[in-house]
C-alpha cells in the first residue's frame, strides 16, 4: 500500500535539516568539548574541531566517578519504571476511555492534580512517606516513585489515544465473530502501539533524567544514578570542569538515544488501512 | 425459548459499551474494576497522600525546624500572597513564559512531526536526532546553553557576527530585556521532542487511505491536512498542548540552572519563587500556598481552554 | 474471555501488590550493632586534588581508629541546599556536614545543628583565627568549625602590566581604591578594558567590599536589625559604577558574568585586571593557555582592607547518634596539618593559623598575598542578620544588578534596599 508521496521537494529536506541542526547541535558540542583540553575549552574563539584531541577527559571522568556503575543503575531504574508504568497504565487507560464512571472521573481528577501541583513542593512529604516505609536509600523506592509519578501522564496520553480509536472498530470486530478480548488484542492493541511507545519513552526519559528526588533519596555511592554523578563535576559559583563533564554527559545521553532509535520504528502507522470496510 | 436449528443467525449486536447495567461499583463492572484498580493502589500511598498533604500545608503556618508544631491558619497565607508584589511579578513572568513556550513549541513540533512522518532516507536517524534535547540531562542543558549565550566566547554571538547580523556582542542572558526571550528559546528547544513524539504517534492514527483519496480528488497538501489529518490529530494535540502549558508554567529546573531567576528577577518563574520560599527561607506553608494558587490558576485556564475546544469540536 | 481477563488482572494486581509489599518489607534491617561506630561525612569537594585530600585524611583516620569508621560522601554545591533541607527534615542527614557559614544561623535556629561550644578543645580554639570563630558563633553558641577562607583579590595579566609599566604591589603596600581606578584607566585602550567586574549575584561581594570604607548596611538595636544606606555604603557601589560608565575602564559585558565566564576574555587580553576570590587561582591555572603570565594583586585598601570572613565550615548534625565520636573525628579532620592540605586542595586560606605556616601552602603561587589576606578578615554585620538570605535574594541582588545595568539610580537603589528590606526583616523579628 502506497503511503504518502515521498519527500521529493528539496525544500522539505532543507527544513528538516534546519530543525535537526537546531535540536541536535549540542550533541556535537558535547563531543567536541569532551575531546578538548581545558585551555582549549576556555578559548575565546569557540572551535568545533579540537586542535589536540585527547581522551584524557574520558579517562578522568571514569576514574573519578563510578560512571559505568551509575549508568547501569540508571538503566535498571529507568527501564523498570517505564515497563511497570506502561503495563499498569494500559488497562486503566482503556477503562477510563471506554467506561464513563465515577472511578474514571476521580482518576482524571488525580491525573490533573498531580500534573498541576508543583512536584518540588511535594518532595518533602513524599520523602517522609518513603522514609517511613523503610525505602530510604533503595532503588526500589526510587522506582516506585517514578512509576507512580509517570502514570498520570501515561494514563492521560493512552486515554486520548484510545479515544481516538473509534468504538466502531471493536464493535465491527465483535460482529465479525471475534470475542471481546480478541477484539482488544487484534484491533485495538496494534493501533495503540504508537501511543504505548510514546508513553514508554516518556516514562523512561523522565526517570533517566530525574535528579532532585534521586538526590534526596539515595545516599550510598553504589546506588547513584547518572544525573547525580554528573553534578559532581560542578562546583560552587557555577564553575564546572567542562571537559570531564562533557565526557560524562555524552556517555549519559547515548543510552536514551539508542533506546529511542530502537523503539521509534514502532511509531509507524499503516496498520489501520483495511481494518474497517466501509 | 431454545432453538433447535443450527445457529446461522448472527449474534445480537453488542450493547453500547458506555451503558453498563447491573453489578457496578462506582460505575464499573467487575472486569473493568479488575483492569483499573491494580494501578491505583500504590498511587494512593505514594502520590495522592503526599499531594494532599502538600496542598494542606498551604493552609497552615508550617516552617522548617526540628520538631516544630504547626497549626491551621486558614486563608492567612493567601491574604499575604495577594499583597506580595514579588509574587505577582513572578506570576506575570510565568504567564509570558508559559504562553510563549507552549505556542511556539506546538507549531514547531507540528511541523517537525509532519516532516518525520514522511518517507525519507535515514528516517530513523532524523527521528533520533530530533530527541536529543530530551535525552540530555537538565544540568548539562543549562550549562551548555549558558555557554552558547556567553557574550564573548559563545557560538551564538560568534555565528551572528560572522553572518553580519550583529556587530557587537549581545548579552543574551544578562540583559534585562533579552533574558526572558532567550530563556524561552531554550524552553522551546527542550520541550520540542516530547511534543513531536506525541504528535508523531498521533499522526499514525490518521487513515492513510483517506489522505490518498483526498489527494486523488485533487486536494492540495493544506486541504488534505485540514480535512483528514487534523481531525484525527485533534484530541491528542489538545491533550498535549494542555499538558505542555501546565508543565511550562510549572517549569523550574531549566530556568533555574540557566539564570537562577535573574537578571534582576526578569526570569523568576512562579515555581522558582516557591522553591526559594521553601528551600531557602524554610517557609513551607507559604510555598505550598503558592503551589495551591498556581493549581487554581492553571485549572481555570485548562477548563476554559478545554471548554472552548470541545465547543469547537462540535 | 472472562477467565482471560481475570488472569490478566491477577497478573497486574500481583505486580502492583508485589510492589507495595516489597516496599513494606524492605525496612532497614537494624540488628544490634556491636561493631565499630559508623559515621558519615559529606564534603563538597569537587576538584580532584581536594577530593584526594579529603579521602586521604579519612583513610588515615580509619586506619588509626578501627572503632570509629568514617564514610565519605560527595555532595555538590549546586544542590546541597535542597538535599540538606530535605535530609534534616527527614532525619537522614549525615553526621558531619560540610557547608558554609552563611547558612549556619538558619540551620541552627531550626535545631538542626549540634551546639559545639563545650566540645571544642582549647588547642583547636587557639589554633583557629578569632575572625573565623566569630563567623560561626551565634548567640554565644558555636555551631561549626571553620576551615576554608576566601578573600577578594585581583588577578592581573602580567604582560599587560609590564607593557604599561605598572609594578605589582607588595602585600604590605596594597593599592588604594583611588590608585586602582587610576591604574584601570591607564590599562584601558582600544582592545582592552582595564578591569572586568563580574557582577552576577553581586550582593555578597558588594557588602563584603563595602567594609573597606566602613559600610555596614545593617545596624542592630534590641536584637532587631535594620537596613542602612549611607555614604559609607555607597562608596564601593559608586566607584564600580564610575568605572563602568564614567571612566569606561570596566567591561560592561562582564556585568552579568559569574564563575569562570570572564576567563576567555581574560586569557585573550581583553581584560587586564580581574577581581575575584583567592580560590579562583585554581581556575586560572587549570585553563590558562601556555605562556600566559599572571599575578595576584593584594586586596584593595579603602579606609582599611577589612573584608568579611565567610568561611566554609564543618558542622555536626543535631540528630547524630554519636556526638563525641563525631567531634573526635572533627578535631582530627580540621587540625593544623590537615587544614593545610585541605586549603591547598581548594586554593583557599586556612582558618587555622598553624596551617598557614605549613610549607604545603607556602609553596603555592603568590602565597604571600593569600596569607596577608587572611589577616584582614573579620566578621561583618550582615552575617548575623536574620532574614539576610531573603533580603539578598529578593531585594539586594536584583536591585544591585539593575543599578549596575544603569537602569536604577543610586537613590532608588537605596530606597529599595532600605524600605523593601526592612519590610522583610520585620517578619524575622519575632
Amino acid at each position: 500500500m502506497r503511503v504518502l508521496r515521498s519527500l521529493s521537494t528539496p525544500g522539505k529536506y532543507v527544513a528538516l535539516i534546519a530543525y535537526l541542526v537546531f535540536l541536535a547541535f549540542p550533541l556535537l558540542w558535547l563531543l567536541s568539548t569532551a575531546l578538548k583540553t581545558p585551555p582549549e575549552i576556555a578559548r575565546i574563539e569557540p572551535t568545533i574541531i579540537p586542535e589536540n584531541p585527547t581522551l584524557e577527559n574520558f579517562r578522568v571522568a571514569f576514574e573519578q566517578q563510578p560512571i559505568a556503575r551509575a549508568l547501569l543503575n540508571t538503566v535498571v531504574v529507568a527501564g523498570t519504571s517505564a515497563l511497570i508504568t506502561v503495563v499498569l497504565s494500559i488497562p486503566a487507560a482503556y477503562v477510563m476511555a471506554r467506561y464513563r464512571s465515577a472511578v474514571s472521573r476521580l482518576t482524571m481528577l488525580w491525573v490533573l492534580l498531580s500534573q498541576l501541583f508543583p512536584f518540588i513542593l511535594v518532595i518533602i512529604p513524599l520523602f517522609l512517606v518513603l522514609r517511613n516505609a523503610g525505602l530510604y536509600d533503595t532503588q526500589l523506592g526510587l522506582i516506585i516513585v517514578y512509576v507512580v509519578w509517570s502514570m498520570p501522564f501515561a494514563l492521560w496520553m493512552l486515554r486520548s489515544y484510545v479515544s481516538g480509536i473509534p468504538v466502531e472498530l471493536e464493535e465491527a470486530a465483535a460482529i465479525d465473530g471475534a470475542g471481546k478480548l480478541r477484539a482488544l488484542r487484534e484491533v485495538v492493541a496494534p493501533l495503540l502501539v504508537p501511543g504505548v511507545v510514546a508513553a514508554a519513552m516518556f516514562a523512561f526519559v523522565s526517570a533517566w533524567n530525574e535528579f532532585l528526588f534521586a538526590l534526596v533519596l539515595l545516599r550510598t555511592p553504589e546506588l547513584q544514578t547518572i544525573s547525580l554523578t554528573l553534578v559532581k563535576f560542578i562546583g560552587a559559583d557555577g564553575v564546572a570542569r567542562l571537559g570531564p563533564l562533557a565526557a560524562a554527559a555524552l556517555v549519559a545521553t547515548i543510552p536514551s538515544l539508542v533506546f529511542f532509535a530502537i523503539i521509534q520504528r514502532r511509531l509507524v502507522g499503516g496498520l489501520l488501512g483495511g481494518a474497517v470496510k466501509s | 425459548m431454545t432453538s433447535t436449528r443450527t445457529p446461522t443467525v448472527r449474534p445480537p449486536a453488542p450493547e453500547p459499551i458506555a451503558a453498563q447495567p447491573r453489578r457496578t461499583f462506582l460505575g464499573l463492572n467487575r472486569e473493568a474494576l479488575f483492569l483499573a484498580v491494580p494501578a491505583l493502589i500504590p498511587v494512593v500511598i505514594f502520590s495522592l497522600y503526599p499531594l494532599l498533604r502538600g496542598i494542606y500545608l498551604g493552609f497552615t503556618d508550617a516552617r522548617a525546624g526540628r520538631d516544630l508544631e504547626f497549626s491551621f491558619t486558614g486563608l492567612d497565607n493567601y491574604a499575604t500572597m495577594l499583597g506580595d508584589s514579588y509574587f505577582w511579578e513572578s506570576f506575570r513572568i510565568g504567564l509570558v513564559w508559559a504562553f510563549g513556550v507552549t505556542i511556539l513549541q506546538f507549531f514547531a513540533s507540528l511541523g517537525l512531526a509532519l516532516l518525520l512522518n514522511q518517507r525519507i532516507r535515514m528516517r530513523w536517524l532524523a527521528r533520533t536526532l530530533a530527541i536529543v534535547p530530551w535525552a540530555m540531562p537538565q544540568v548539562v542543558i543549562g550549562i551548555m546553553w549558558r555557554l552558547v549565550y556567553h557574550p564573548n566566547a559563545g557560538i551564538l554571538n560568534s555565528v551572528l557576527k560572522d553572518l553580519g547580523v550583529i556587530d557587537s556582542n549581545v548579552e543574551w542572558l544578562t540583559s534585562l530585556s533579552l533574558a526572558l526571550p532567550a530563556v524561552i528559546v531554550v524552553g522551546v528547544w527542550a520541550g520540542m521532542p516530547q511534543t513531536t513524539v506525541v504528535l508523531l504517534a498521533g499522526l499514525q492514527s490518521v487513515r492513510t487511505e483517506l489522505v490518498e483519496a483526498a489527494a486523488v480528488d485533487g486536494a492540495n497538501a493544506w486541504q488534505r491536512f485540514r480535512a483528514v489529518t487534523w481531525p484525527a490529530l485533534r484530541p491528542v494535540a489538545f491533550a498535549m498542548t494542555t499538558l505542555d502549558f501546565i508543565w511550562n508554567f510549572n517549569s523550574f529546573g531549566l530556568v533555574y540552572v540557566l539564570t537562577q531567576g535573574g537578571p534582576g528577577g526578569a526570569t523568576r518563574l512562579p515555581l522558582l519563587f516557591a522553591y526559594e520560599e521553601a528551600f531557602r527561607y524554610g517557609n513551607y506553608a507559604y510555598a505550598a500556598a503558592l503551589g495551591n494558587a498556581m493549581v487554581i490558576v492553571m485549572a481555570v485556564f485548562v477548563v476554559l481552554y478545554l471548554r472552548r475546544r470541545l465547543k469547537e469540536a462540535d | 474471555m472472562k477467565s482471560i481477563v481475570r488472569r490478566a488482572t491477577v497478573v497486574t494486581a500481583a505486580m502492583s501488590t508485589g510492589l507495595v509489599l516489597a516496599a513494606c518489607g524492605a525496612g532497614d534491617s537494624s540488628g544490634t550493632d556491636d561493631g565499630p561506630v559508623q559515621l558519615t561525612f559529606q564534603a563538597l569537594a569537587f576538584q580532584p586534588e581536594s577530593i584526594e585530600a579529603n579521602k586521604e585524611i579519612i583513610e588515615q583516620w580509619n586506619a588509626d581508629h578501627p572503632d570509629i569508621q568514617v564514610e565519605y560522601l560527595q555532595g555538590d554545591w549546586a544542590s546541597v541546599q535542597d538535599q540538606l533541607v530535605t535530609a534534616f527534615e527527614g532525619g537522614t542527614a549525615p553526621d558531619l556536614v560540610h557547608y558554609e557559614s552563611s547558612y549556619l544561623q538558619d540551620f541552627a535556629d531550626r535545631g538542626w545543628l549540634l551546639d559545639l561550644t563545650d566540645m571544642i578543645s582549647d588547642e583547636m580554639k587557639d589554633d583557629i583565627r578569632d575572625g573565623a570563630w566569630d563567623a560561626v558563633t551565634f548567640d554565644d553558641s558555636v555551631y561549626a568549625v571553620p576551615f576554608l577562607l576566601d578573600a577578594q583579590v585581583i588577578f592581573a595579566n602580567k604582560a599587560l602590566l609590564d607593557q604599561a609599566g605598572i609594578e605589582v604591589p607588595a602585600p604590605d603596600d596594597p593599592w588604594t581604591w583611588d590608585e586602582f581606578a587610576e591604574i584601570s584607566r591607564k590599562l584601558s585602550d582600544a582592545d582592552t578594558y582595564g578591569v572586568a567586574w563580574t557582577l552576577k549575584d553581586p550582593a555578597n561581594r558588594i557588602l563584603n567590599l563595602a567594609l573597606n570604607f566602613g559600610g555596614e548596611f545593617f545596624t542592630e538595636s534590641d536584637g532587631a536589625s535594620e537596613v542602612v544606606f549611607g555614604d559609607a555604603e555607597k562608596e564601593v557601589l559608586q566607584r564600580i559604577h564610575d568605572q563602568l560608565y564614567v571612566d569606561q575602564s570596566a567591561a560592561p559585558e562582564a556585568i552579568g558574568m559569574g564563575g569562570s565566564d570572564p576567563l576567555p576574555g581574560f586569557f585573550d587580553g581583553q581584560y587586564a585586571l580581574l577581581p575575584k576570590g583567592i580560590w579562583f587561582r585554581q581556575q586560572i591555572m587549570d585553563q590558562a593557555p601556555e605562556g600566559f603570565e599572571w599575578v595576584t594583586i593584594p586586596a584593595l585598601k579603602g579606609e582599611s582592607q577589612t573584608q568579611a570572613a565567610a568561611p566554609q565550615t564543618v558542622s555536626i548534625a543535631a540528630e547524630t547518634e554519636h556526638p563525641e565520636e563525631a567531634m573526635a573525628f572533627l578535631e582530627y579532620l580540621l587540625n593544623a596539618e590537615n587544614q593545610a592540605t585541605l586549603a591547598k586542595g581548594d586554593w583557599m586560606i586556612p582558618a587555622s593559623e598553624g596551617a598557614a605556616e605549613n610549607e604545603v601552602l607556602t609553596e603555592t603561587p603568590d602565597w604571600p598575598v593569600a596569607a596577608a589576606s587572611g589577616a584582614i578578615l573579620e566578621q561583618a554585620p550582615f552575617q548575623t542578620v536574620r532574614g539576610y538570605e531573603e533580603w539578598k535574594n529578593k531585594v539586594a541582588n536584583p536591585a544591585i544588578e539593575e543599578f549596575f545595568a544603569n537602569s536604577l539610580s543610586m537613590d532608588d537603589l537605596g530606597s529599595k534596599l532600605v524600605d523593601e528590606g526592612n519590610a522583610i526583616l520585620e517578619r524575622y523579628q519575632r
